[in-house]
């Protein structure tokens, strides 16, 4: 135990910190400027000056080690007058703009030049000149205001790993540069205008539109992006977002955001909101109103249940929606429809999954705290980049890594591209195949197990067929790694879902984790997949992932909801839009999703949804899908409704309401409603009503509250026992024997600036990333005759499209890249699937392309 | 008495092993390789070898933290950025007797338990680069480096590392930080080079000038090295005088040879009969003394006595015909363009010091302008992150306290009657 | 990006160091002897070269003064006037490289034969004034001696 004193105040420490910090846990306020409690210590300002007996000059409060018996002061006349000094050093070649700059009210500068500065400047000659840059979309930099106190430049090398900034030039010709423009491996996560104490770097999204103290309200809630479930601060002013910022030190992201979290909330703002509910009449739809809307859903839904039976109905819920309002969406299927028929579209990866690796290995097997991955010393990432689906969690990689954690890549490693120790890069769409040879070669090296006998039985039937080696690069030393390592996390990404064999990463990976006592990371890019199952929104499982085929947590559920539920197994997503094609799914309710744009084979789908009877899209913009719908329902989006989330890592937080809206109505609002009319109960006065419920019924959130889920730490199982619901029969592995020798394949892009299609109404990601691109290696460009920046045009048996080819020297193999995110350009247009047998997850690999220059 | 250091290098071949090794080179390696470790350790502390590079660090105690670390590799540097303005005196090493620091480094390397050595060399010196790397090679094809040195199976290895061009990787953590690819920013101590030095592992810094010595050093023993010289540091020290002397050069004199001496005996006193007027001491970061102030002895114990610091040794000597504000002026220049912008004393410090400077230089000098000078100083003073803002402050006090007539009179003539 | 031979030459100098990052100097200066001044294209060829980002790149490159961040003249004289130098002549001596040869300095001379550069301390205060042309080191310098030396840099 260190003891020290400070300005006469015994302060006793728990662990060695600086005298500076010190001195904050004493509640003491040492000036500083190039400090930041988010980055590591500097010592340039030199502000932070302190007396300390027995040391013969001042020293720096930021960078000196408190010591025991140490005596401080932190103020005097000399440490004043050293710091008026260097204010005024500061200020000789700094602009005095301070009524125009963007910054004042909240500038660092400025607060410490008003306590300890000069009252005149003594500096006679000509200031620096630097006109301030627009050059990007983004970010306004301002050099004259620059106090080089190199906050961005840590920021952006130490904790966003992007190093895109640097100081060029050293003395008084530093200035920061280079950033953005898209340039230097900027990923716009503007976590430089977190740190930036004054007015150099400034956000051009909400440029001179308000002043800092000027905002009406600030409310803290959650991101509505991805599987992470940042924390974040809205700022609100006549009922509008001015800005988002985080807040140093608070929820999963500690202050850190990407940029979708931070510069993707315009679309909340957007023109394109619906507003009334619409009815297709004569072919056409056209506004009306809440009850007429209302009533012709209820009417139709109940005639179709009458005459063709509750199983014609089906409903695809929505990873984008609340806890509530999913809970009761899937309550309103299955009670007042009357059909198991409900699903989502994380069908296409995590829900897939998700419950194959439970299945496997046992209930809550991927709930493992995302700071856990620092503390890793291998992790292993498979199947995506987490850099770009889980930014937030990918920044855990890369801290891991610069902590000297050896970071493995299978197949191309995009942002953890100068993070990883080492990667393998497998035969195309052979992932499946090297992580079984591994499995083997770790089970013939450490032998089984012995606890799951599933497991160990599947993993003795691998053995059986493979050899436990393989011919690549890489992948002994990887087997070593995993063998030798303490401590070893595993990501999974969904690519390797996304396959026809994608059971059978999954079986290998989750083989892995079971042997290597590994903990295991699903990446989730939608923000509330888990919740969304944790809800009941799959067909085979109830609320709290209670399995719906065992009697009595059947027979619980009728209970607590009062009626039966339907005895007819659910089906999966794909087999709910084959079923429409087929005409034996009739009606189909959508909430909050947009399959025609967002599942394989586009026109496929499409052609699926025209046959049905009637289709209900319930959503906040009228999407590809909603243009199809009999009858469209504006809901409320982000920061206008409260609601829970379950992150990746099953942490159950809250995002909150934080501006009133006339337009749209709550999901959870609108269905009950139609509920009502349909003839089953409903009776939710709010969202916290209904967590209320599900606190009652579903095990995962027994006794959740509202309150204690603002506390930010409920972590699922949260008083709950977890279900072990393994499985006894292993479903049968099936071979597939793919050849896989065209010269050129495409496949999705995750990217890091876009998420499903909200964030194409996003004018911010829209400057950033205005149009998906082309990614492809090198090589490939080389054979192509391509170059970056040329058109191409994209050919493949389903369809064509056309876009600028990206070179990217992070891509190793012969895979052409193409995201999902443009209207009329995505990739899924372009695709065909087949469904994995077991997860029914469709399959995407394999689909060959021709690339021609325009 | 006897040169050492510059053993040899009128030979116009002195840089070659064979000339090297026929006047008695590398012999003292092998002798060292005889001790043990910790023996040497015990000569070089009784030695009272002290740092060559400016600072005075006595070297036994340096190694000896280092040795103490059990992190492994260490590394050892050498610094040969030699960027103090005024100095020249490492470059004879490194030019003309390279195989003396080679041999100073493999023992060195032996003594740490070091196994890889790097020559930090200034980029200004391009034909030393040559020089050093020719030399490197010859070593090892005559087993003075490599996995298996003399046969004894010791492994040191060494590669010249170019600078590119900053006086501020002269400093030990900013070179440290230089070698590693970085801008040469130095960096907070503790924790100090000796334990995370260069890519986190104790490193030892010495000049090109502390590391020639060993090899004197296990020729004569510590007792009879502590016996050249000062008493306080001791050994022979390479002096660089330039100026308006009549023979100016590097001399290698005992250390503590009095200022006076080096410039009226050695150097063969004023050019052209002229009279001196003010002696920068020890390089351009150290106070200048006046003509009246040179009766000192030149070592690091002395020196602050007599209000200057030995520095490097570097001896700039000014006759009558200089002017002081502009001597001023031009060392802040050099400051202003080294510094390497970390901390806002020294960064805005020397800026606006050039700028008063050169304003009094050229004639637009405003009353209470020294005293703007002083205040600057003042904040500077003490307050830098490292010591070369606090060298530019202190070289301006210096100028002030001693010729302060002189910018009084360019104030109220609107510049240099010198110059006129 | 460079070709196979100075890859090797960087391969090589990257062996010298315990981390690759440490390969970043000489390697600028091959980026320099390869472009002639350290363009754009040439820091991004050193970043690909060392994997390092090329932000990285451009602030270590541009704290240094030996680089050359402008394409420079045939010859660049590097020119000390430090207060040894300068004591001893060197300003004039820059006055009389701008009116015999047209070049000013940090500039270059009209018919790209010469570049000039201030330098501060190159290590030759004994024989100053000093300068370096390319490589070449001189000292001693007057008005005439320049003129010589430099008859031999077309
Ligand atoms: C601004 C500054 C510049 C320095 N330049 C040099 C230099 O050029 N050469 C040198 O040997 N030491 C230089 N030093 C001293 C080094 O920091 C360090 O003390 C020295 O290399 C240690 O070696 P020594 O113990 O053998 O003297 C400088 C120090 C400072 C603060
Ligand atoms: S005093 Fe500060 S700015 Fe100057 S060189 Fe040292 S660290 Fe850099
Ligand atoms: S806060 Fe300590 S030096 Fe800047």
């Amino acid at each position: 135990m260190i003891t020290l004193t400070i300005n006469e105040k015994e302060v006793s420490l728990d662990k060695p910190v600086s005298v500076l910090e010190a001195a904050r846990q004493a509640g003491i306020k040492i000036p500083t400027l190039c400090w930041h409690e988010a980055l590591k210590p500097y010592g340039g300002c030199r502000l932070c000056v302190v007396e300390v007996e027995r040391m013969p000059r001042l020293q720096t409060a930021c960078t000196l080690m408190a010591a025991d018996g140490m005596v401080v002061k932190t103020e005097s006349e000399t440490i004043s007058k050293v710091r008026r000094g260097i204010l005024e050093l500061l200020l000789i070649n700094h602009p005095l703009d301070c009524p125009y700059c963007d910054k004042a009210g909240e500038c660092e500068l400025q607060d410490l030049v008003n306590k300890y500065g000069p009252t005149v400047g003594r500096y006679k000659e000509e200031k620096r000149k630097v006109p301030e840059s627009h050059k990007d979309q983004i970010f306004a930099r301002n050099m004259e205001r620059c106090v080089v106190c190199t906050r961005c430049v840590r920021m952006c090398n130490d904790q966003q790993g992007a190093s895109a900034i640097s100081i060029m030039g050293r003395g008084d010709h530093s200035r920061m540069e280079p950033f953005s423009a898209a340039s230097f491996n900027c990923e716009y996560c503007g976590n430089c205008l977190t740190v930036c104490p004054v007015g150099a770097i400034l956000s051009r999204l909400y440029m001179h539109s308000f002043r800092p103290w000027q905002v009406d309200s600030e409310v803290e809630t959650i991101c509505s992006y991805c599987g992470v479930g940042c924390s974040l601060v809205v700022q609100v002013r006549d009922d509008s977002i001015k800005r988002v910022i985080p807040k140093i030190g608070l929820g999963v992201n500690k202050g850190l955001l990407c940029s979708r979290g931070r510069f993707g909330y315009e679309y909340i703002n957007s023109q394109d909101r619906l507003k009334t509910p619409l009815v297709r009449k004569n072919g056409v739809l056209e506004q009306s109103t809440w009850s007429e809307a209302l009533d012709l859903v209820a009417e139709r839904l109940s005639s179709i249940k009458k005459t063709e039976g509750g199983p014609a109905i089906a409903g695809i819920a929505s990873p984008r929606c609340s806890n509530e309002d999913n809970y009761v969406f899937q309550k309103f299927i299955r009670m007042a429809c009357g059909s198991n028929n409900i699903d989502s579209i994380s069908r296409t990866g995590y829900a897939a999954a998700q419950k194959y690796f439970e299945e496997l290995l046992g209930q809550g097997i991927t709930t493992n705290m995302i700071e856990g991955l620092k503390n890793s010393e291998v992790i292993f990432v498979v199947g995506g980049d987490p850099t770009a689906v889980n930014p937030i969690l990918g920044l855990s990689i890369r801290e891991a890594s610069r902590r000297g954690a050896k970071i493995i890549v299978l197949g191309n490693a995009k942002g953890l591209e100068r993070f990883k120790t080492l990667q393998v890069v497998p035969p195309v769409f052979k992932d499946a195949e090297v992580l079984e040879q591994l499995l083997v070669s770790i089970s013939n090296a450490r032998g089984v197990r012995g606890e799951k006998l599933d497991v160990d039985k599947g993993i003795r039937a691998l053995s059986d067929k493979n050899s436990g080696n393989m011919d690549i690069e890489g992948f002994e030393e990887l087997k070593q790694a995993l063998l030798n390592s303490p401590s070893t996390s595993i990501v999974f990404g969904m690519d390797l879902v996304q396959r026809t064999n994608g059971h059978r990463a999954i079986f290998a990976a989750a083989g892995l984790t079971y042997l290597l006592e590994a903990r295991l990371y699903l990446l989730s890019d939608r923000p509330n997949e888990q919740g969304l199952i944790d809800a009941g929104c799959v067909p085979e499982m109830l609320p709290g992932g209670r399995p719906l085929n065992i009697h009595d947590f059947k027979r619980k559920f009728e209970t607590e909801w009062g009626g039966p539920i339907p005895d007819e197994d659910g089906k999966t997503l794909f087999e709910i839009i084959e079923g429409a094609g087929k005409k034996s799914i009739k009606a189909l309710y959508i909430m909050g999703e947009n399959p025609v744009f967002n599942l394989p084979d586009g026109t496929y789908v499409k052609n699926a949804l025209q046959s049905l009877d009637f289709l209900v899209v319930q959503d906040i913009f009228l999407t590809e899908t909603a243009r199809m719908a009999d009858v469209v329902l504006p809901a409320r989006g982000w920061t206008e409704k409260t609601g829970t989330y379950t992150n990746l890592e099953r942490r159950i937080q809250l995002q909150k309401k934080a501006v009133n809206t006339a337009s749209g109505m709550e999901d959870w609002k609108i269905i009950s409603e139609i509920s009502v009319k349909m003839g089953y109960k409903m009776a939710y006065s709010d969202a916290e009503n209904i967590m209320d419920e599900i606190a009652m019924v579903s095990p995962l959130y027994r006794d959740l509250t509202y309150r204690e889920i603002g506390k930010g730490n409920c972590l699922w199982p949260y008083h709950g026992e977890p279900l072990r619901g393994e499985i006894h029969e292993l479903p049968a592995m099936v071979d597939t024997a793919n050849v896989y020798n065209a010269e050129f394949y495409l496949t999705l892009e995750k990217p890091l600036f876009h998420s499903g299609t909200l964030s194409r109404r996003s004018p911010a990601l829209m400057k950033i990333c205005p149009e998906p691109t082309l990614k492809m290696s090198w090589a490939a460009a080389q054979k192509l005759g391509l170059q970056d920046g040329d058109r191409a045009q994209v050919l493949t048996a389903a369809g064509s499209s056309e876009a600028p080819v990206t070179i990217d020297d992070s891509i190793k193999d012969n895979k052409v890249l193409l995201s999902n995110n443009f209207e009329g350009k995505g990739l899924f247009d372009l695709l065909t699937y087949k469904l994995d047998p077991v997860t029914r997850a469709p399959g995407i690999e394999g689909c060959e392309v021709r690339i021609i220059k325009t | 008495m006897e040169k050492f250091l510059l053993r040899n290098i009128e030979n116009p071949n002195s840089a070659d092993i064979n000339e090297y090794v026929k006047a008695g080179g590398y012999k003292n390696l092998s002798k060292a390789l005889a001790l043990s470790p910790q023996d040497i350790m015990d000569e070089i502390k009784k030695s009272g070898l002290r740092g060559r590079g400016g600072a005075g660090f006595p070297t036994g105690m340096k190694w000896s933290f280092a040795k103490a670390d059990p992190k492994f590799p260490k590394y050892l540097l050498c610094n040969a950025d030699e960027g103090e303005p005024g100095t020249f005196k490492d470059r004879p090493i490194l030019e003309k007797n390279p195989h003396l620091l080679i041999e100073g480094m493999t023992i060195s390397g032996y003594v740490l338990g070091s196994e890889y050595g790097y020559i930090y060399l200034r980029g200004e010196y391009p034909a030393a680069a040559d020089i050093l790397n020719a030399a490197i090679k010859q070593a090892y094809e005559a087993n003075y480096l490599g996995d298996n040195i003399n046969g004894k199976g010791i492994k040191f290895h060494l590669a010249v590392h170019q600078g590119a061009g900053a006086y501020i990787c002269g400093e030990e953590t900013a070179l440290i930080e230089s070698i590693e690819g970085k801008k040469g920013q130095p960096r907070n101590k503790p924790p100090f080079p000796v334990n995370v030095g260069a890519w986190s592992m104790p490193t030892i810094v010495n000049n090109v000038e502390t590391l020639s010595n060993l090899p004197l050093l296990i020729e004569i023993g510590g007792e009879a090295y502590s016996h050249i010289g000062s008493k306080e540091c001791p050994g022979p020290k390479l002096f660089s005088v330039s100026g308006h002397v009549n023979k100016p050069g590097v001399y290698e004199l005992p250390m503590g040879t009095s200022l006076k001496d080096i410039i009226y005996k050695h150097a063969g006193g004023i050019r052209n009969g002229g009279k001196l007027k003010a002696v920068i001491p020890g390089g351009i970061s150290t106070p200048v003394l006046p003509a009246d102030g040179i009766d000192c002895a030149m070592d690091f114990v002395a020196m602050p006595k007599a209000g200057s610091m030995l520095g490097s040794g570097a001896v700039i000597v000014m006759d009558e015909s200089v002017c002081m504000v502009k001597v001023a002026y031009r060392a802040l220049k050099f400051f202003e363009h080294e510094s390497c912008g970390k901390c806002v004393p020294c960064r805005e410090g020397t800026d606006w010091l050039r700028k008063v400077l050169g304003r009094i230089e050229n004639g637009n000098g405003k009353e209470g302008d020294i005293e703007l000078l002083t205040d600057i100083t003042g904040i500077m003073l003490g307050k830098t992150f490292c010591p070369l803002g606090d060298g530019a402050a202190g070289v301006v006090n210096g100028m002030i306290k001693h010729f302060r007539n002189e910018f009084e009179e360019h104030i109220k003539n609107a510049g240099c009657v010198l110059s006129r | 990006m460079f070709n196979e031979s100075v890859l090797k030459e960087i391969d090589e100098i990257k062996a010298k160091y315990p981390d690759r990052k440490s390969a970043l100097l000489p390697s600028l200066y091959v980026a320099q002897r390869e472009f002639g001044w350290l363009s754009h294209e040439a820091m991004e060829c050193v970043s690909k070269a060392l994997n390092v980002p090329e932000a990285m790149v451009r602030g270590t490159a541009t704290f240094y003064s030996m680089y050359k961040h402008r394409p420079v003249g045939r010859h660049v004289i590097q020119l000390c006037t430090n207060v040894s130098c300068m004591i001893l002549g060197a300003e004039k001596l820059v006055d009389f490289l701008g009116t015999r040869y047209g070049v000013q300095p940090n500039g270059t001379s009209r018919d790209s034969r010469f570049s000039l550069v201030i330098m501060e301390c190159i290590g030759a205060c004994g024989t100053a004034p000093a300068m370096l042309v390319d490589t070449d080191f001189f000292d001693n310098l007057s008005e005439k001696r320049i003129e010589e030396i430099l008859e031999k840099y077309k």
